[in-house]
């Protein structure tokens, strides 16, 4: 479901995505864990996003660079690019209505 | 159109008492499904160490809850995360269920949707404030926190986030002392990088360019307002039922939570109810993973007659 990433792969794969969706996180983290599956559910309805995760405390600098202060974060991918940022908790709803808008 | 499903029974919340009711359910053969509107674990996924389970010295909560889950996981009981229900009809030998995914006909039902954290009463646009410091404490490394509540888990918290490293934190309690166990008062404290305020409230908040600066204390009795700075906010002022979705169904007592009986029966037929939701004295890991076993032994007897 999600491509795990690395600070050794993330902007390259970042660049070679047309459409996805990268979380921030760090384990034994709840908000973090409640993000991740809303974003599986997320994606039953969205089969041509790309999901992928960066474990913040294993790429803390690559986060950085991505401008992610804390986890959760999510970072829609449109056009090979960031295009936005959010911080915390969303639903699939709030995530579809994020992801359109950005 | 959703697929209309049916099952014996429904859990309607995953933490540790929604999760051993379906412990046990399914180990009885009941054909139950888990709904949970966020992710298994409730509120314990939020406890960094937890100190008073048996058969654990020291385990992180969110550890926990996830060998819970593997349990229930290996028994093949379905549980649907990240559900919002849309819609609940309790009142009939069916009962239905209407989530976002699906429409579950069930004929019996467990509530087990516990609590949750008190918000600030009225709330605070700020992005530094945040009610869970395994989540969010790590970002204040070496700055400095206003920790709002006196009770236990503000001082368990405060203790928790100096771990991760925080400078310094001024505590926040409305009542004129701290409710708090002495020795964890003690605990803070001695540490010299936290300070406590009583009879203060928090009066308002400053940013700048979306960052706090500082909040502002009031004392209660003099109206004096004081200026903390500080980088974030932690509230701990406890915690309410989360029992909106049903209060229309089974009786509740004044502050909402379900009135059940020994047996975790409700006033509907065919429903029960178990954990932090009950109106009860003591609310443990423990005492919900009772109140879990009680209630799906209760479904249990129920859907055999």
């Amino acid at each position: 479901m999600f491509t795990q990433l690395t600070s050794g792969n993330c902007m390259a794969a970042i660049a070679d995505t047309e459409q996805g969706v990268l979380i921030g996180y760090k384990e034994l983290c709840p908000h973090c864990l409640n993000m991740e599956k809303m974003l599986v559910k997320y994606s039953k309805t969205h089969p041509d996003i790309s999901l992928f995760r960066l474990n913040i405390e294993e790429s803390p600098d690559t986060f950085k660079e991505l401008g992610g202060e804390r986890p959760p974060t999510i970072f829609v991918i449109k056009n090979n690019s960031v295009v936005a940022q959010k911080a915390g908790l969303m639903n699939p709803k709030e995530m579809k209505a994020f992801y359109q808008r950005s | 159109m959703k697929d209309t499903i049916s099952f014996d029974l429904a859990i309607l919340g995953g933490g540790p008492a929604g999760m051993t009711a379906a412990i046990y359910a399914a180990q009885a053969n009941i054909n139950t499904i888990l709904l949970e509107e966020s992710t298994t674990g409730g509120l314990v996924n939020s406890t960094n160490l937890v100190l008073n389970f048996p058969s654990k010295k020291a385990v992180n909560g969110m550890s926990l809850m996830a060998e819970v889950r593997e349990q229930i996981d290996a028994l093949n009981v379905p549980v649907e995360e990240i559900c919002e229900i849309e819609h609940l009809d309790l009142t009939g030998g069916v009962k239905i269920i209407e989530t976002d995914e699906a429409v579950y006909e069930v004929r019996a039902v467990i509530l087990a949707t516990g609590r949750k954290p008190i918000e600030l009463d009225p709330p605070m646009d700020c992005d530094q404030i945040h009610y869970c410091s395994i989540c969010d404490g790590g970002v204040y490394e070496g700055k400095r926190v206003v920790v709002v509540g006196g009770g236990n888990s503000a001082f368990d918290e405060s203790i928790y986030l100096l771990i991760l490293g925080i400078r310094h934190i001024t505590m926040l309690e409305i009542m004129d002392d701290f409710i708090a166990a002495k020795t964890s008062q003690d605990n803070l404290f001695s540490t010299g990088k936290a300070v406590g305020k009583t009879g203060v409230k928090l009066a308002g908040i400053h940013q700048e360019d979306g960052r706090l600066k500082f909040v502002v204390a009031e004392h209660c009795k003099t109206g004096e307002k004081e200026q903390i700075d500080a980088d974030g906010i932690f509230v701990f002022i406890g915690q309410k039922p989360s029992s909106r979705l049903f209060a229309n169904h089974v009786n509740l007592d004044p502050q909402g939570y379900i009135l059940a009986d020994a047996d975790m029966k409700t006033s509907v037929k065919g429903v029960f109810s178990a954990g932090d939701i009950n109106q009860k004295t003591f609310r443990q890991i423990t005492t919900a993973m009772s109140d879990g076993t009680i209630a799906a032994l209760s479904a249990e007897r129920y859907l055999r007659i």
